[in-house]
């Protein structure tokens, strides 16, 4: 009887058609419904906040190690630096945090920091200045991937308990950049650190505890499971109602934006898809915030490929990008449409303007111009997982078929992405990046890792001697127009674009306040103790 | 029996051995660069060169392989480069809620299976529906189906968890949180754990339902005619009586043979559940190992999921002989 239904073509139908309902009901995300988005959630009366990670935060939240993206939330809540950047703003200020002020010679040689009274590490013992060249030394000794940014300090001195004197091997002007940024060197307990050293610097400790001076203990790390951060009695600073904070990994987006519905996740940071901002911008119970960043859509051009051989080309190809059409239709309101080649507030009065234009009509020139027997086929790439770079490498690809090439969209692991270049012709034609920036606010911090071949990000190797020349001379003395040449130079390579400057998208339950405040420019996350509950 | 599970033991080892050398291989011509994940994406090409050279990712490839086989001798896997944990103790860690979730569903999976088989089989009234709606599920791919479970389970009416496998924040002995919380004696603990389980089993489970059930479904038509259940009825035997005590016998080897197949198919295929669900296993474990290269925690896995399936197939081979007179293991 079951075998002859299953051979009906009714069940087929049938099971099609679940397939279809399921599929259905699963794209649109949930629904915003009165069990759903709609309706706001109720405010914690338990002193509980819940915060939906999306994907576990990808290494141990140990702050000499920590240098990705999910975890940052653990690492500026647990941990401080002696600065940061300045809360809810667009641009670019280095604000006090454990040091209240600080000078700096003129040589940009020696910075002077002038230290919190007060403070005390959540081990108990005091913050003092002897820390300072501890946590530096345990940055050099652990080799993280942002240990660089302490790799120039020469020594640190201490002529009493609140006053750190740092001198650089040579001049750097991004120093305090460094120092501001989520990845740069935080304050850890010496004596924890001795009590916890191991055989590996407190390594394994650091996996599972924290020795910082933050407003929030770690109190749990479950790896892909939870984190949990629990208030700090003795913090220095002002403390926010919520006296637990909960980090739950939902390892799927349509679980995480269901749990928010329901109102078992109380805030999203920077993690659901420009894809769901249609539905929560109509959702009664939610608020959307969309706060500055550091970050941008890049597009990197592969110049070890024939048909990217010349600056002509490249350049042809980015003209042909349709920028704040692309911008606009996938990152939405996420987003403004770049106008400078280097993060939107880097570069005071924006005089690092971009020379790329919208310009159809150059690349089918060029194509035109091409021999029958030159190679016209394109592959665009972007990083597998990554839907909006996904939607603009399939709009770049389709535009790029009515100039008479053949191109194809194709997504990459990011393993594979930073595998090329040590042998860039085996990368696609270009990359579209969704979303990437540097650790810091400094233009240098941009410049070395985008257009130096050694930087990190510059993903083919596209490089010019001239180009690192300025930016290695600019970043000892802050000289904004060196920075504005580089950019300048850079840009007329072909090599790469700035298509956009990305905002954090933060989905917050209504009652949720002091989001904006909560966040600055550098971090990406926010800052626990300044949220709070609507009256 | 004995010469039966000496080559088993081998056979496994062999398989494991090829296993291992391909993971390996595939590992080692993928283009991905495990040195710069372990480090991080912005961190300089000499950082990640350094790190990659500390890793030993630059020795030869059978330098590679065999510094690992000989680590698998002493039951070392390596560190993992994403968690920084032994692989042996993340295992450790994941795999009691692999363990308890696939356990759940084949237990649910073997009594569907069965209802399934009996229902068709006896021909009892209004079974059909049921049997419909189950082949109906079982052909929406898991995704699918555990998106469905959680709108309707979680987000329409509320009566499940979306995520993880219970609030008990003092797990062990064993893990598994609903056997953990039985034994600390925590009844609501254990509900909350129960209520975990339910939909990641229940979905787990749809698929490997029907196969057993078709199976075993089609070994009871045939065995529910032949002559000593004919004899039997003739003696007077009730049909629950003849099914019991002549037929289901004697039709569960083919049952029993599919089960130890799902059961080893369900190890493997709990991926993308453990995904949906968030649920802390192994599946959850491979999942995020395999975009940054983690191949110490990818072999691992794989090596811990290829010995569960040869074991479960051996263990089969044993039940089947148990449970069929005519079936002798060699």
């Amino acid at each position: 009887m079951v075998n002859r239904l299953l051979r009906a073509p009714t069940l087929r139908i049938a099971s099609v058609v679940l397939t279809l309902a399921v599929a259905t009901a699963c794209s649109s995300g949930t629904p915003t419904s009165s069990t759903g988005a709609g309706n706001a959630a109720a405010a914690p009366t338990n002193g509980n906040l819940t915060v939906g990670l999306l994907g576990d935060i990808g290494q141990p939240p140990d702050p000499d190690i920590y240098y990705a993206n999910n975890g940052t939330a653990i690492m500026i809540n647990a941990y401080e630096g002696l600065v940061q950047y300045k809360n809810n703003t667009d641009t670019v200020e280095i604000a006090p945090r454990l040091a209240e002020k600080w000078e700096v010679n003129s040589e940009k040689t020696v910075y002077t920091f002038h230290l919190r009274k007060g403070v005390t590490f959540h081990d108990g013992t005091p913050f003092t200045a002897a820390a300072v060249a501890v946590a530096f030394k345990r940055r050099i000794a652990v080799k993280g991937g942002a240990a660089y940014m302490v790799d120039i300090v020469k020594s640190v001195a201490t002529p009493d308990d609140l006053t750190a004197v740092v001198t650089l091997k040579g001049p750097n002007s991004a120093f305090l950049s460094y120092l501001a940024s989520p990845f740069g060197p935080k304050m850890e307990s010496p004596t924890g650190l001795k009590t916890n050293a191991g055989s590996d610097n407190a390594q394994t400790y650091l996996g599972t505890h924290d020795l910082g001076t933050g407003p929030y203990q770690l109190t749990a790390a479950q790896t892909g499971v939870k984190y949990t951060l629990t208030q700090y009695d003795k913090y220095w600073g002002a403390k926010s109602p919520f006296t637990t904070v909960n980090l739950p990994v939902y390892t799927d987006e349509s679980a995480l934006e269901l749990a928010f519905d329901k109102g078992t996740v109380d805030t999203i940071v920077a993690a659901l898809p420009s894809s769901s901002l249609d539905k929560y911008s109509k959702a009664a119970g939610a608020t959307n915030y969309f706060l500055p960043t550091l970050q941008g859509a890049l597009v990197t051009v592969n110049s070890s490929h024939d048909f990217f051989k010349t600056p002509e080309a490249r350049v042809a190809f980015l003209k042909s990008i349709d920028q704040s059409a692309l911008v606009t239709k996938v990152l939405g309101k996420r987003s403004e449409v770049a106008t400078t080649i280097y993060a939107k507030g880097m570069v005071s009065g924006g005089a690092d303007k971009q020379a790329i234009t919208f310009d159809a009509s150059a690349l089918k020139t060029y194509v035109a111009a091409l021999p029958g027997s030159a190679n016209k086929k394109l592959v665009i790439g972007y990083a597998n997982g990554n839907v909006n770079a996904q939607s603009m490498a399939n709009i770049v690809t389709a535009n790029l078929q009515t100039v008479g090439l053949t191109a194809t969209a194709q997504g990459y692991d990011t393993s594979t992405v930073f595998g090329w270049i040590n042998n860039p012709p085996t990368g696609p034609d270009a990359f579209i990046d969704g979303n990437n920036g540097p650790d810091g606010g400094d233009p240098y911090m941009w410049g070395h890792v985008f257009w130096d071949a050694s930087g990190g990000i510059n993903y083919f190797g596209c490089q010019s001697k001239q180009v690192n020349d300025l930016l290695n001379q600019s970043v000892k003395t802050g000289n904004t127009a060196g920075y504005v040449q580089a950019g300048d130079l850079y840009g007329k390579t072909g090599c790469f674009f700035n298509l956009s400057y990305n905002k954090d998208w933060v989905l917050a339950q209504k009652w949720l306040t002091g989001v904006a405040e909560s966040q600055n420019i550098g971090a990406n996350e926010l800052d626990f103790s300044k949220l709070g509950i609507a009256k | 029996m004995l010469r039966f599970l000496i080559r088993r033991l081998a056979a496994a080892v062999v398989i494991l051995l090829i296993l291992s050398f391909v993971v390996f291989l595939l590992e080692h011509i993928a283009p991905g660069d495990p040195a710069r994940a372990y480090v991080g994406a912005n961190a300089s090409n000499a950082t990640v060169a350094a790190q990659r050279q500390a890793l030993g990712l630059n020795d030869p490839f059978l330098t590679q392989f065999w510094r690992f086989l000989g680590g698998l001798l002493t039951g070392d896997l390596g560190r993992s480069l994403r968690t920084r944990q032994t692989v042996t103790a993340d295992i450790a860690t994941y795999l009691p809620a692999t363990v308890q979730l696939v356990i759940a569903a084949f237990v649910i999976a073997v009594v569907l299976g069965g209802l399934f088989a009996v229902s068709g089989a006896l021909r009892w009234p209004g079974a059909s529906i049921g049997r419909g709606l189950l082949l109906l599920l079982a052909t929406a791919p898991p995704f699918l189906l555990a998106l469905l479970g959680l709108i309707v389970f979680f987000g329409r009416l509320g009566w499940l968890p979306a995520r993880g496998d219970g609030n008990f924040e003092d797990p062990g002995p064993t893990g598994m949180q609903v056997l953990d919380t039985l034994l600390h004696g925590q009844g609501d603990a254990f509900l909350d754990a129960l209520q975990h389980l339910v939909l990641p089993a229940a979905v787990l489970s749809i698929a490997p339902a029907v196969a057993i059930g078709r199976v075993f479904r089609s070994s009871l038509q045939g065995v529910l005619h032949v002559d000593y259940a004919r004899t039997a009825r003739s003696k007077g035997l009730t049909e629950r009586r003849v099914l019991t005590h002549h037929v289901v016998r004697n039709a569960l080897g083919p049952a029993l043979s599919m089960a130890g197949l799902q059961l080893g198919f369900m190890f493997a295929g709990v991926v993308v559940v453990e995904q949906v669900f968030s649920w802390p296993g192994i599946g959850n474990y491979l999942a995020a190992s395999i975009p940054v290269d983690d191949f110490p925690a990818i072999a691992g896995v794989t090596l811990v999921l290829g010995a569960i399936y040869v074991v479960s197939n051996a263990v089969v081979d044993l039940l089947q002989a148990a449970a069929d007179p005519r079936v002798t293991v060699h």
